[in-house]
Formats: structure tokens, sequence, C-alpha cells
């Protein structure tokens, strides 16, 4: 409490501060707007020259100061030219100010208020929104890819699906380990709910001095998003627009039907059996499964937006409908978007408004486990026989890891998901006594998630066969809030300095609630009609649910102070309490300070005339995260439907403790220092910026195996187990170039570097353990190690092929190995092959993330080309000897394989899933390295006479390709995998690569 | 002028407001003090009878789960003996061949399951013993709970010790991360806590139950459990007086062996631990075991997947005519007495009948034959460590007797068939009680042990590749090795 009084105590302060420096009398009043597009312009500085006296605009472009009648007014504004005006007695005066030819002054959107970027004394990336909805991506972040230094994106392929982002590497493991996006000053872990074409800009918070301030969710990184609001002018209306296709690229190319039989023959005889199929060449090439399920997808993409006001109201109102198939035949995703912005100006001092979006969105699904079968279904097994039944594994003996025919999974399933979302904020600001602005806000998001899931009766295959239907409705619920006050102070004095205090305090609550209920013979007489479980049998039903609630009350603030805009000082402390925490770990503290020194501003430098701009900065931040289980250290009982007793016939319900918890957690906090050089050379037209970054993750939360011994079902312990570093640089340039006025271009260019490292773990010297689910028999395939990058592969290296039983014989491996199995190599000499012999196989953490961007505008047609990848970096694949049975092999396996004596060194012999071979080992860690033509984009804009005889402003037809083409060595079907940190970079997921190609137009009316 | 002031005094109000707002909801100091959801705090539990209740449920019910009763005891307890094999499709987890030629190594799956289903069993039976004392309820009902979580906690380490030797021993739940790392214990101190548990069991639990409790432990599975434990410890005085005991508790053979398996006839006569399973309509979770299904009929609908199937060596260890050769194996193409055709084509000669449920009584959505019991000890069982012990302290007459028990109800009357054993010759005995065990409990999880504790590994399963010195006990899983940072220590051979 005391600190609650200590802020309202200096809240008071300011106020009456600033009612003794209003008792100044007033003279010159004005405006200052942009003269190309009439927007006010804020925190213009408007100087008297000659005097050390000056102001600078409110949010409105309003100023007053008092000066002599004769004065001259000196107005500048970064990204400006800057305008000696005359008062000549006037007390009004309208200012426009031209803009000046170098983008480099832009303003950037920061933590609770927006910077000029030559201010910003932390790492701070902004992408306009043009160049996000460019791409026609049907997420927002996946646009993102390659285009920031030190962003690393990895997208996946299911439609609707949000990609994962990781800024400068891995920043917590456990939990939430999101991004934090703030979108108009509300927080959320996704974005999925905005259309591209929404938004205004976005800008990536990389370093922790700009991230502190949202010190409770930071440690991830904060994406900063400003959706587009009202402007003032009559209505414009937009309409943005495209439709194409999705298409497998880099598709596995799998064993055809004779090769199959082949390898099934050889791995039956190699386990000591008879062989399965008695003519290989009977089966031809079979069936192509790939080729059976998938497609071509279609998707189409309609956005509308209408836009204008005046200087009272301003509005900004936009729909969008997304329509798009996945490549598995009979996957669609359905998406609705409304977005309504209103801003207020009621009185020159208040300013209110709001914003709501709306989404729906449908799907119908395809089962997770359908790309795991088309990898493992045999090609000898027809999609159907002749008389028109499914194919049956079963008649083949194919055995149960692969008793499925994939057509009947896709025919026989039937799930359905909606969503719905209602998101948005409502906002008051007051500016009074010329220097403070008071704003509050408050932000909701209400959603529902539904999936709905019908197995009929039917009859495929002997495994694939129901004879009571299951209905079965899973609903998800969130209700969450949070309520913001900041006050800001913003001054110039004496001209030279310049003053913006930030104070502001939050509240947020989090909630959602989770419900499963089933019922058994729902019938499908009426179709969807008839999907209610109270039409099933009113005996065997089953419900379940869940929830969590958390909530967090912070109070921050920040200073920003810039002398004759050479030095700059930024600092800040956020107080964070939550309801994740006990007792005296519910609060954490997190500061930071920047301070820059540009450089190019210097007297001295005033002569030279390399450097347009010169700056070099430096920071250092603590950042939180409470991304984590509600107080893990709180033992719970489990009570469950496993641990029903059964006596007499009769169930009885159990309940007990089966998990172990720890004494204390902790807040994991991340403290980062950064060191910028940001420079411009040849008027600005080549830009760079070169970032050194050293991020340390302390007392990291996740969870790590504990001892079976123990004795509990999950076999880990939550815990503060770990400290870790990720070092990094990063370097971005920018050429400008305008050749003539018909033709410019703009090729820019990224590369970060980032090497991760342990510093501390809570099991010492012993390494922690990860990477076993469903792989490898169980064996674990990471490790995160003092000294090493979190979850490096560990296992066996592998020495060559055993090709002999005369050298398996004389080998450590003598009672376990045969020939044609993996030889591994004996690490301490002792003759054994055993845990002592594993050593590190590679880093799944990648080391370099790089991009490309370019953009050309010649007469009327402007072309992008984008491209991107990553290098040192390994994937584990998993694929390979993921085998129970019988499943099928990639081409490259069989082509490859061990046949006998001396028929290869590196391969194994098709017995590659045993127990021996499939330990994890280097043969399966292989580079994920890669690079990608992320986007080519082509477009076409009509000339504007042509366009306002159609009553139209613009018309521009594009033709855009993400994606077309991927260079990698990998034999998996894609190097993006991700995962979480202690289990990343393990392929077993087999979801392909696509390529979307779409063609669309954008017309202003 | 007047009026300026006056707009500044307003907007100065309003921003005081604001600023009374700001501090609001920090007032509400339990604002940050939310309870978790959804989740009953372990404070909380442990305070009333049905909280004992539910605990001990809880570990009845943890008997059937996979670990416990599917692949890893097929890998650890049943593969590697003379009576079965892998079975299933040829390339269908082959690792199980690994136990079966004993070149299984500490990084199989099947062996790191084994471990955590026995310490998770006696996790749960921990938790009661540790937290039931203080629950205020009704004494003999408390002392009941006690007593069957005691032979719990002693099952699950007779698996272990059996499968491993030495193991950590853990009694109590741990209190905190200074007792997660154990180091293994003796093999004989593991033993000596395994018989007081069952000594303090015995002593308290009831003979027998109401109809409505069927299935839990009895004082009779407690003395039979400990004569078993003494058995694999050569402590013969010790197995004759406790199957002695238990033979005077009013135990009988069920005279249909064959019948003896089906699941009408569960928790009968001749009952003496069963693991009971069920299927509770539209709980598929409660519905959990997996033992049936696994080693069903392969290719019917309504079987299994086939594993653990019996060898020709068993099929031929039957003497002419004993009707149990036809109730423990299903051969392909029979017709089995319950009516079920199996195909006679298909991937293996034969199938464990002792698992078997008719195809009839399989649920769609269900595990295939989760209605059966887990036929654990058998009154049987009883009688032949009572006829071995006899035995072996020079009473041929009563160990006579008792294997002519088993065999008479083998015979069912046919005179023609399995002749009653007389011979008194120590030896020649000592080999008919042991061939007796085989055929009687082919197929249910006996015969790998009790070949080994005969001494008679290398005789028995030597041709497969077992070694004596080394294949008695199968290697501690290496992640726990791993995990225990050289605490833990590996078996000779691994």
């Amino acid at each position: 409490m005391k600190r609650i009084y200590t802020i309202s105590g200096l809240l008071l302060l300011f106020t009456f501060f600033s009612t003794f420096a209003l008792a100044q009398n007033i003279i010159v009043k004005g405006k200052v707007t942009d003269a190309k597009t009439g927007e006010p312009l804020v925190g213009v500085s408007v100087g008297i020259q000659g005097t050390t006296t000056g102001t600078q605009t409110d949010v409105n472009g309003a100023f007053s100061v008092n000066a002599a009648s004769n004065a001259t007014l000196q107005v500048s504004y970064i990204g400006y030219t800057t305008q000696s005006v005359a008062v000549n007695g006037q007390t009004s005066i309208a200012i426009l100010l031209q803009p000046s030819s170098t983008q480099l002054d832009q303003v950037v959107v920061v933590g609770y208020g927006t910077q000029r970027k030559l201010d910003v004394t932390g790492s701070v990336a902004s992408v306009k929104g043009e160049e996000i909805s460019k791409q026609a991506s049907v997420n927002p972040v996946s646009a993102l890819q390659g285009k920031v230094a030190g962003v690393q994106i990895t997208n996946s392929g299911a439609p609707g699906a949000s990609p994962e982002i990781k800024i400068r590497g891995t920043g917590t493991i456990y939990g939430n380990t999101n991004v934090l996006y703030v979108v108009d000053g509300v927080w959320y872990d996704d974005i999925s709910f905005l259309a591209p074409s929404d938004i205004e800009n976005i800008s990536i918070l990389k370093d922790a001095s700009s991230t502190a301030i949202y010190g409770i969710r930071a440690a991830n990184g904060v994406v900063l998003v400003s959706t587009k609001r009202g402007k003032t002018g009559t209505a414009t209306v937009n309409y943005n627009g495209y439709a194409g296709w999705q298409t497998v690229t880099n598709q596995v190319k799998m064993a055809n039907a004779t090769e199959y039989a082949t390898a099934i023959n050889e791995l039956a005889v190699s386990n000591g059996g008879a062989p399965l199929f008695t003519d290989v060449n009977s089966y031809g090439t079979g069936t192509n499964w790939y080729q059976q399920v998938l497609r071509d997808a279609f998707v189409t993409n309609h956005n509308v937006s209408i836009n204008g006001g005046t200087e009272k109201s301003k509005y900004n109102f936009s729909i969008g409908m997304l329509d798009q198939d996945g490549n598995v035949k009979g996957n669609n995703y359905k998406r609705y978007t409304a977005r309504l912005t209103n801003d207020y100006t009621p009185f020159s001092a208040i300013k209110l408004g709001y914003n709501v979006s709306g989404l729906y969105s449908k799907s119908n699904d395809i089962p997770n486990s359908i790309f795991r079968q088309l990898y493992a279904a045999g090609p000898v097994l027809p999609v159907y026989y002749a008389d028109g039944s499914y194919g049956d594994p079963n008649d083949y003996n194919l055995g149960g890891g692969n008793n499925f025919n994939p057509q009947a999974t896709l025919d026989f399933y039937n799930q359905r998901s909606q969503n719905y979302r209602f998101t948005g904020n409502a906002y008051a600001e007051v500016n009074f006594l010329k220097h403070f602005k008071i704003r509050t806000s408050f932000g909701g998001d209400i959603g529902q998630a539904e999936v709905r899931n019908y197995t009929p009766v039917y009859t495929a295959t002997l495994a694939q066969r129901n004879n009571l239907s299951v209905l079965s409705v899973n609903r998800t619920e969130t209700r969450n809030w949070i309520w913001e006050n900041t006050l800001t102070y913003e001054n110039t004095f004496a001209k030279d300095h310049r003053l913006t205090v930030l104070l502001g305090h939050t509240a947020q609550r989090y909630k959602s609630y989770n419900f499963n209920a089933s019922a058994q013979n729902v019938p499908y007489s009426n179709g969807d009609a008839d999907l209610y479980l109270s039409l099933g049998n009113t005996t065997g039903r089953n419900v379940t649910d869940g929830g969590s609630l958390n909530t967090a009350l912070s109070y921050f603030a920040r200073v920003n102070y810039a002398f004759k805009d050479r030095y700059l000082l930024n600092a800040s402390i956020r107080q964070d309490g939550a309801s994740q925490f006990y007792g005296n770990n519910v609060w954490g503290y997190f500061p930071s300070v920047g301070a820059g020194w540009v450089i190019s501003k210097e007297p001295f430098m005033a002569n030279q005339t390399v450097f347009d701009n010169l700056k070099l900065r430096a920071s250092w931040g603590k950042v939180g995260n409470s991304g984590v289980p509600f107080n893990p250290t709180t033992l719970s009982v489990t009570q469950a439907a496993y641990l029903t007793a059964i006596f007499g016939g009769s169930p009885y319900t159990g309940a007990s403790v089966n998990s172990v918890v720890p004494p204390t957690i902790f807040w994991e906090r991340g403290v980062g220092t950064d060191i910028g050089l940001e420079a411009g050379v040849l008027n600005n037209r080549l830009t760079f910026e070169l970032d050194y970054y050293n991020r340390k993750t302390q007392q990291a939360i996740f969870a790590i195996p504990i001892l079976s011994s123990v004795g509990t079902g999950s076999g880990s312990i939550v815990g503060n187990q770990a400290d870790f570093v990720n070092k990094g640089v990063e370097f971005s340039a920018t050429w400008r170039g305008t050749v003539n006025s018909n033709f410019s271009y703009t090729i820019g260019g990224n590369v970060g570097y980032n090497k991760n490292k342990v510093l501390s773990t809570v099991t010492g010297a012993n390494p922690i353990y990860a990477g076993g689910g469903g792989l490898a028999n169980g064996a674990l395939s990471t490790r995160t190690v003092l000294g090493s990058p979190i979850g490096e592969f560990y296992g066996y290296k592998v020495a060559g092929i055993f090709q002999t039983a005369a050298e398996v014989a004389s080998s450590a491996q003598a009672s376990s190995a045969k020939p044609g199995d993996f030889k591994y190599v004996d690490q301490n000499g002792d003759n054994i092959i055993d845990g002592k012999d594993r050593i590190s196989l590679g880093d799944p953490n990648p080391k370099y993330t790089f991009g490309l961007n370019t953009s050309f505008n010649y007469k009327s047609f402007d072309l992008a080309i984008d491209a991107q990848g990553v290098a040192g970096v390994s994937i584990y694949n998993a694929n390979i000897a993921y085998r129970f049975g019988n499943e099928n092999f990639s081409k490259d396996f069989y082509d490859h394989r061990w046949t006998g004596a001396n028929s290869t060194n590196t391969y194994p012999s098709v017995n590659v899933g045993s127990t021996t071979n499939s330990a994890p080992n280097s043969f399966y860690v292989e580079s994920g390295a890669y690079v990608r033509i992320r986007n080519i984009q082509l477009g076409y804009t009509l000339p504007t006479a042509l366009a306002k005889k159609a009553a139209m402003q613009k018309v521009r037809f594009f033709a855009n390709a993400q994606n077309p083409i991927s260079f990698f060595k990998y034999r998996g079907f894609s190097p993006e995998i991700g995962g979480a940190p202690t289990n990343a970079g393990i392929d077993n997921s087999v979801y392909p690569l696509y390529a979307t190609y779409n063609f669309g137009v954008n017309v202003t009316f | 002028m007047n009026f300026k002031k006056y707009n500044m005094q307003k907007v100065t109000g309003i921003a005081l407001f604001a600023a009374v707002l700001i501090t609001a909801p920090s007032c509400k100091k339990s604002f940050l003090d939310e309870p978790r959801q959804a989740a009953t705090p372990a404070v909380q539990f442990w305070k009333t009878q049905d909280d004992a209740t539910k605990a001990v449920n809880a570990m009845y019910a943890n008997l059937r789960e996979w670990k416990n009763i599917a692949f890893a005891p097929i890998a650890i307890e049943s593969v590697p003996s003379d009576d079965a094999e892998k079975g299933s499709s040829v390339n269908d987890a082959s690792f199980f061949n690994n136990f079966d030629n004993y070149t299984a190594s500490s990084t199989d799956g099947q062996i790191a399951d084994f471990w955590a289903g026995q310490y998770q069993t006696i996790n749960f039976a921990n938790q009661v013993l540790d937290n039931v004392p203080n629950i205020s309820m009704d004494a003999n009902l408390k002392n009941r709970y006690l007593a069957e979580a005691k032979f719990i906690r002693a099952y699950a380490y007779f698996r272990l010790v059996r499968a491993f030797g030495d193991v950590p021993l853990r009694l109590n739940v741990p209190k905190d991360a200074t007792e997660y790392n154990l180091p293994r214990t003796p093999k004989a101190q593991v033993w000596a806590a395994v018989e007081q548990d069952l000594t303090d069991a015995a002593a308290t639990l009831p003979q027998s139950y109401g109809a409505a409790d069927a299935g839990r432990i009895t004082k009779g599975a407690a003395l039979a459990l400990h004569a078993k434990v003494a058995m694999y410890q050569q402590k013969w005085a010790d197995v004759l007086a406790l199957t002695n005991q238990v033979m005077g508790l009013g135990y009988s053979l069920f005279p249909n062996y064959e019948q003896l398996f089906r699941t009408n006839n569960e928790n009968n006569s001749e009952s003496v631990f069963e693991i009971q399973s069920d299927l509770v309509p539209g709980n598929g979770d409660a519905s959990n075991s997996q033992y049936s299904q696994v080693q069903g009929v392969r290719g019917s609908n309504g079987g299994g997947w086939g594993f653990n199937v019996p060898t020709q060596d068993l099929a031929n260890a039957y003497e002419a005519g004993d009707p149990r050769r036809d109730a423990t194996i299903i051969f392909r193409g029979e017709t089995t007495p319950e009516g079920d055709a199996i195909p006679a084509t298909g991937d293996n000669p034969m199938y464990n009948q002792k698992s078997y449920v008719p195809f009839s009584m399989w649920v769609s959505g269900f595990n295939e034959g989760v209605q059966q019991n887990i036929r654990v000890i058998r009154y049987a069982d009883v009688l032949l460590m009572n006829a071995e012990a006899a035995n072996e302290t020079g009473n041929s007459a009563q160990a006579i007797a008792s294997l002519e028990l088993v065999r008479a109800r083998a015979r069912a009357g046919n005179a023609a068939i399995l002749p009653k054993v007389t011979t008194t010759d120590k030896a020649a005995l000592q080999a008919a009680i042991w061939k007796e065990r085989r055929v009687e409990f082919a197929m249910e999880f006996d015969r790998y042990f009790d070949v080994i504790r005969q001494g008679r590994g290398t005789a028995v399963f030597g041709p497969k590749g077992w070694k004596a010195g080394k294949n008695e006990v199968w290697p501690v899983p290496q992640a726990e090795i791993d995990l225990s940072a050289g605490v833990l220590t590996q078996n000779p051979g691994y």
C-alpha cells in the first residue's frame, strides 16, 4: 500500500507543479499540420529565435507560446523541413510543415507512446502496414518473416494456425513462450484475429530496455501493433482482394509398392520371420497416398474498408472474408472479420474513442494423425478394391503400426471448429495544463471456441470401424480484460532540454473455462441437426471441465530526456504483481535505462559530409515472465477417470496425489544489454544499423524430468531450473535508390547471429534430458547442460554400419547389434556402448537468420522480391526411425539402405526402427539450413486518368507468389520445425511445405 | 479568460478524479489473491474417510494401468520365457525380440516403463500409508485400508526385485527434493521390507468381503504373496507355513480350468488376488485396461493386437490329453468354446487363451477385452508352492497331495489322462512340481522368473542366449541412471 500512496502523491505533485507553470500568459496560439496530408503533427518543437524559450505541439498539433509580437518562431520536427515563421503580431498562426525527403526521421511506436526514431535508445524495428498487407499473408505475423534482423518466424502449414515467433533466440522455456502482442494498448498472446490489411504499423521491441515497460510479460519480446484509424477527409473506400491457390512443394518421395514390399520382406527376414509378400513385382508402383489425399488448395480473401471523418469525429470500418482450403482434401478454413474504430474530439483537450473487432471462423478439420498415416501407409494397399470397398491393411497382414487406410480415416472424420472472438478497447485522453495528458484505456477480449467431433457408425476396414456413434463437444471460453491508466508530462525547457515523464498503472484479469462433453449413439439421420448430446443415450455420457484465472497489477514510470537532440537518456521502472506467485514472491521489479549519443548532431560533425546520421546507443533492462502455470508450488489432488476403481463390477471414484511440486518459485527474469550503432550516409540513401546484445534469462521456470522412482504420473517437476544467455549481433542495411522519376528501388538486407548457452542448471553438472515423446522408443534425444545451447541434440556418434556378423561379434555391440545396424563410436574406449558414449550432436537453435527485401518501382509497375533463411541449425529427423512395424520408407532411405555386406557404410538396413538403430544418434541429425524465396510480387497501377474515368482514385493489380522456392538439404518435408525449447527441432510432424500463388487487386474509391 | 480558467479547472478536476481512479483497484487487496482453479489443494485432502477411500480406490485403479499390465510386463515377465514369444505381425514392435533373445539394453523403453509403473504403484500406496493414519475415521476401516496399501506396495517391490535385483527402497512419500534420489538398496533388505508389509497386511485383512467389495485384497492374498516372496528366497519352512495357512482359509479350485478365465467366473473360489477391470459405459478412461487387447487374436473383429503368443515349445510341454493345453492356447483355425471362429490364416499359429474375451463382448470405442480381470495369484499357485515347500522340507506325502489337487482338477474326471504323481524321490518330485507349475500357470507371467529362481536359467533359456551372471536381472533404465547423476549403478553385464 505504501507504494500506492507514493504514486498518488507524485501525481498530485505534478498537478500542482503544472498549475504554477500555468500562471504565465499565452500570446501566440497555433496549429502545425503536415503540408501534404493535413494531419496535425504532435510534439513539434516551436522555439523563439534568439531565446531559449520554446514549446511543443500537443496531440492535436496545437501550441501556444509566449512571445514578442515581432519574434520569429523556429518550427522544427524530425522528418520535416525546419521553418521560420514571423509572428507579426498574429495571435493565431497555422503552420504547414513540408516533409523532408529522408525517411530516416520517422516516428516509431514504443511502449505507451511514440518516439522519434532518433530518440530511441533501445532496439526497435518498425514495419509498415503496407509491407505486411502487400504479402497477401493470411496471418500478419508470417508476413514479418525475414523482414527484421534477429526475429525468427516459424510457419506452420495448417490453415488458420499461428506461426511461432522468436525474438533474439529462446527467451523462456515453459508455459507461455509467445511474444506479447499489444494491439492498440490491449495485450494478446496471438493476433490471428487481425486481418493484415487492418494494420497500420508493427513495432518490434527487441531489447530489454524497450520491453521493460511491459515487465510482467516482456520476457519473450514485445510486438506493438497499431491498427488503422480514421483520417480527416471525405470517405475513402478501399477494396483489397485476391484469389489463388496453394500447392505442396518439396514433397518427400516415398518408396513405391514394389520397393515397399521388397523392404518389408527384408525387414521380416531380419526379424526372423518369413517374407510378407511372395511376388514383390506384382504390386507395381501401387498407391501414392500423398497424391490420393493432397490437392492444390484454393484461397480467396476480400477486405473492404471505409475511412474518413472530421476534426471532431473520425472513423475506420473494415470487413474481411477469408476462405482457405487446406492441402488435404476436405480441409477448409473460413474467417470473417469486422473492425470498427471511432475517435472523437469533443473539446480540444479531450479525445476519446474505441475500437472493436469481431471474428468468426469455422473450419472443417482433418485429423492430426493424417500426415503420419500418409507417411506410413503401405503403397501395396489399394485405396479401394474392385468392388468399391476400402483396401484393408489387415488383408496384407500389415500389422498394428499400419492398420489404417488414410482415405477411410478422412472419409469418416467429421469435425468442425468454430471460433467467436470479440475484442477491443475504449479510451479517453485528457490534455491539461498544456504539458499533461492523462489517458485511461479499458480493453476486453471475449472468446468462444467450439470443436464438435462426430464419429458415425461405419465399417471401412478391420481396424477402422465403429458400431456406436459418439458425439463430443469441446467449448473453451475466454474472458480477459485490461485496464490501463497513464499520465504523461511532456515539455521542452530552455529549448534544448526535452523531457517526457510517464506514470502508469495496469490491472489485468485472464480467465478461461474449458468444457468437454460426449454422448454415445447420437443419430445423424437429419445431418448436423441431429448433433445434440441429448439425442444420444442417457447412459454413458461424459463431462469434464477445467479453467484458469490469473490476475496482475502493475505500476510503472518512465523518463525520456534529450539534450539538444544530441544526448539521450531513457529510464523506466515497473513493478508487477501476478497471482501466479505466492507470498513474498508476488511482486517483481523491472528497471531499465538507455542512453544515446547522436554524433552527427555534434558541432564537430557539422562540416563532414560522410554521415547524414550517426548515432550510438546503449541500454540495459530487466524483464519478467509471468506466463507460467498458476502457483506451481501448490500440491494438488488428481481426481480423474483413470483412477476409478472397480469392486464387485461397479466403479468407484478415485483420487490421490501423484505429483511433486517445488517448495518455492520466483519470478523468471530476463536481463538484457544492447549496444547499437545507427548510421545514414550518401544523403541517407544508405542506412544501416548494427546491434550487439547480451540477453540473460535468470531462474528460468520449466519442467524437468525427475527420477521415475519418485513415482509421479508426469515424471517431471516445475521450478526455477536454469540460467541461460543469448548473445548476438544483428546487422541490417537499406539502400534507397532513385534513378530517375520513373525508376526507384529499395534493397534491404538483414542478418542476425545468435548464440545460446546455458549458464547454470539446478541439476549442477548433470544435464536436463528431454525430447523423448514418441520417438526412438522413448529414449531422450536432447539435453540442456552447462555451457551448451538449450536442448542440444545428444546421442551416439555413428562410425559406420556393421557389414558382417564377424564384425559385430568383435565389436562393443556384440550382444545387441546385427549386420546392417549402426556401429557407434565407443567414446570412452571401455569396449561397452552405453550412456557414457553419447555426445553432443547439434544445436536446434539457429545461429544465423537472414533476410533480403527488395522493391522496385518503374513507372506504373512495382516489383518486390523477398528472400529469407536460417543457417547454423540442426534438425533431428525423427521420421526415419519412428517405426512400429511396416511403415513405408522414404525413397531416399530405400535407395540407400544397407542390403548386405559392403552395400553401404552410411545408411542402416531396413531394421532402422530397432532399439539399437533408433537410439538417438548422429544419423538422424541433419542441417536445418535453408534459403527461401519468401515472396515475389508484381503490381501494376492503372494510370490515374484511366482510374478516374471509372470513378476510382487508384487501381492496382498484382500477382504474388509466396514460398515458391525453398532450398535445403534436409531429408524431411520442411526445415521449419519449431517446438518447445527443450524439445525444439525434432521433426515427427511431416506437415508438408506449400507455396501460394495469388492474383489480386487493390482499389481505392 | 474566465471561461478558459473554468475550463482548465474542469480539466484539472477530471485529472484528479482519474488519479483517484488509478489507485482504486490496488485498494482491493485480494485482487492478486486468486485461488488455483479446478484443483483441490493437497492440504485440503486427507481430511475425511471419503478422502481415504478415494486414495485407496486410486491405488487399486492404478494396478490396471498400461505400464503395469501391458507391454512392459510382456517384455519383462513373459516373452523372455520359453512359453511365449512376441507374436503380432512379424515387424510390429520388434523390440520385444530383444527380450526374447536377451539383447535388451538399458535404453529399451519397456524397461523404463516397467520400472516407472512399479514406482507409481508404490507412490499410490505410500500416499495412503503416509496420510491416512492422520485422518480421523472408522478405526477398523482405516487399519484395513493401510493393510491393503501395504500389500499393494509389497506386490510392486516383489516385481521390482525379481526384475532388477537391488532397487531404491521408498517406504514414504518423499518430503522434498533431497529425498528424490535414492541409491539401490540391497535385495535382501528390500525382501525384508516386503515381508514386513505382508506380515502386517495379513494380520489385519479380512478373509473375505461382501460381493460389493469383491476384488479387494484379502488375508489370503497377503499370505499367498508372502509365500511366493519366501519361495523366491528359498525360505521353504516359511513357504510351507504360509501356504498351509492359506489352505485353511476355505479356497477351492474352480472345477473347469478353461472357464476359470472367462469374465463370468471372475473372483471365484480359486481367486486369491485378481486385478479388477471392467467396461464403464461412456467412460473410456475408467475402462482403460489393455491387458486383453494387446494379447487378443489378430485380424478378428473384437480380437486384439496379438502380442505375447504361446510357443510351440509350450504346446509340446503338456502331457498327452492335458485339457489345459487347449484351455491355454487358441489355435489358428479353431472355434473357441464361446463360438468364435479363429481365422485359419494369419500371422500367428497360437494366441493366449487365458486373456481371451469372447469377441461378442467387444463394444465399439472401447479396448477389446476390457472386461477381463487379471488373475495374479490363484489358489492353484498356493497349492503348488505348498507342494514344492513340502518336498523341499522332506514331506513328500503333503507334496504329492497338494500336487494331486491341481492335477485332479485339470483331469476333470478323465482317468485316462494326467496320472497322479507318486514318486517320493525329492529330485523327481521337484521336477514334477516344476513341470506342473509350467503348464498350470502358462501365459500367466510366472514362468520366466520361476525358472530363474529354480536356478535353471542356463538350462532352460540358454539355447535362446540367456547367460548366467547377467540375465538373472534386467538392466536399470539408462534414463534413470542419467537422472540420478551416478547415484544409481547398473547391473553387471549391461
